[in-house]
């Protein structure tokens, strides 16, 4: 039975509805997708009515979704969001509106799956096929369930044309309202990726980076300098990734060949990027010439062009000296809330904000969601 | 009549076989230092600081640019009209003074500069009190 915290407050004198930029859903069984999967990728799979139970735990013995290798050492999903079946936290669409929704006033929560993209896993054939199956059986069994839900849909990372066929398939849809990309070895800069640009930007769709293929997958990015050891290790490092894709696109000239294409960094952080911005503007006033696109500071065009989920928040020795960071970056327009549900380390309130001024927290809550999403 | 102290000035800086193309001379005008440079032909005179942390351009490189392009597509342009600050590589148009990456916000100081016969002169805001030609640093 969840318990569910009626205590819980919510900042009505300065907000009054919040987008909530990272919900999970999960699946509680692979076999719900077996009805949006061609047979044959199920035989491949061996899901379905090709389940192989027999030695399924011996090396090699038979399909296992690529979960994260690292494996956080408590629970990675809250028990307080265990659903009232006993089922998954994030299993039942219904539940999470009055769990998450109801408490924290969200307007629209946007879905990013909370199971798993296929995005950087050797067999590409089974992520192209994965990866459709999600986005339908997301979209009819949480999207259509309730006005608030809006997804990310996923796609096949590794294979770009796949990946335009699937935007192109259901990219269309007014739920849909980003491209849950992924990190991959290949950084997000380089021209491998750009006909997907294209067609997010023709399509209004931002490009939605959120952890997953970090751990989970032979083609993840490296964690800068050799793979972390631990959980804590690995959590950590993830916002090395942001900060290296960031350059990625600001020096290969994505940010300026496509002006309208946001890309949002949810779960990285942001405490890094005054860091960001300064290094690369130090660099570009001296080397511009070798990247002779880049017409105006890098730190212009990361402005302009990315967004950064407020979770997990960094928690500065003194609580007002994040505000005071994200001033000296001039990021206020740059930072949409999440909350992260239902995850071991999201955010229990929209109270975590209480050292930010109303404005800023209107424009994290609000507006700078809704202009970086399909909305 | 002697000139106003605030008024503009020609100087004689040295005479024109001194300074041939390819080679710049450092002038010390008071405690003002201009590089005073002949590139094909083309005098150029501009302060000798950039204006990032003081490094002194005397040093620097004379260069074109890679212009402002679309991604991935170089062109080079600007040749020798450039000068690169010599340590960290900020580039100045030696006409203009303007900053080719921040070229609303940054630049350095330029001075006319011209020859009548003989001598090369160079205009300053006012008459210096003490006034010298090095060929170094």
């Amino acid at each position: 039975m969840a318990i569910v915290d009626p205590q819980v407050p919510v900042d009505r004198e300065t907000v009054t509805d919040i987008i909530d930029c990272d919900v999970h859903p999960y699946l509680n069984s692979l076999e719900e997708l077996t009805p949006y999967m061609d047979e044959s990728i199920q035989r491949l799979m061996n899901i379905g009515r090709f389940e192989k139970k027999m030695l399924k735990n011996m090396n090699a013995g038979a399909f296992d979704f690529p979960k994260s290798r690292y494996n956080n050492p408590n629970y990675v999903l809250r028990l307080d969001a265990v659903t009232p079946d006993g089922g998954v936290p994030g299993s039942d669409p219904e539940f999470l509106t009055q769990d998450l929704f109801d408490r924290f006033h969200t307007k629209y929560g946007i879905l990013n799956v909370g199971h798993g993209s296929m995005s950087a896993y050797h067999n590409v054939d089974m992520a192209i096929s994965y990866s459709s199956a999600c986005n339908d059986w997301l979209y009819d069994t949480w999207v259509e369930s309730d006005p608030r839900y809006k997804m990310t849909m996923v796609v096949p990372t590794l294979d770009p044309t796949a990946t335009v066929r699937e935007i192109e398939r259901v990219g269309q849809k007014s739920g849909i309202v980003g491209i849950n990309l992924q990190n991959v070895n290949i950084p997000l800069g380089n021209r491998f990726f750009w006909p997907v640009y294209q067609i997010a930007e023709e399509y209004g769709l931002p490009i939605v980076l959120h952890p997953d293929a970090e751990g989970s997958g032979e083609y993840a990015p490296t964690q800068s300098v050799g793979p972390a050891s631990t959980y804590t290790e690995w959590h950590t490092t993830l916002s090395l990734v942001a900060q290296r894709q960031i350059m990625s696109l600001v020096c290969e000239g994505v940010l300026e060949k496509f002006p309208k294409l946001k890309f949002v960094f949810v779960e990285y952080g942001f405490a890094w990027l005054p860091s960001v911005m300064w290094r690369l503007d130090k660099n570009w006033k001296g080397l511009r010439d070798e990247i002779p696109w880049v017409k105006m500071l890098p730190s212009d065009y990361i402005r302009r062009n990315i967004r950064l989920g407020t979770q997990p928040m960094e928690e500065s020795f003194h609580p007002k000296d994040i505000v005071s960071l994200v001033q000296m970056a001039k990021a206020e327009d740059m930072l949409v809330f999440a909350s992260d549900y239902p995850h071991w380390d999201g955010e229990y309130s929209p109270k975590v904000f209480a050292a930010f001024p109303d404005d800023m927290k209107r424009k994290i809550f609000y507006d700078n969601a809704s202009q970086a999403y399909r909305l | 009549m002697s000139t106003p102290l605030l008024a503009p000035v020609m100087v004689r800086v040295c005479p024109v076989d001194e300074l041939p193309p390819g080679r710049r001379l450092l002038i010390e005008a008071d405690r003002l230092q201009i590089v005073i440079t002949n590139v094909d032909g083309r005098l150029y005179a501009f302060r000798n600081v950039c204006p990032h942390q003081g490094a002194p351009l005397m040093c620097g490189p004379i260069t074109g640019t890679m212009v402002a392009s679309v991604p991935h597509q170089y062109e080079y342009g600007c040749d020798n009209e450039i000068v690169r600050c010599p340590l960290h590589g900020w580039e100045f148009h030696m006409a203009t003074g303007k900053s080719v990456a921040q070229r609303d916000t940054v630049s350095i100081k330029t001075y006319p500069v011209e020859t009548n016969e003989e001598h090369i002169l160079i205009q300053l805001p006012r008459q210096p009190e003490s006034f010298a030609v090095h060929t170094a640093r």
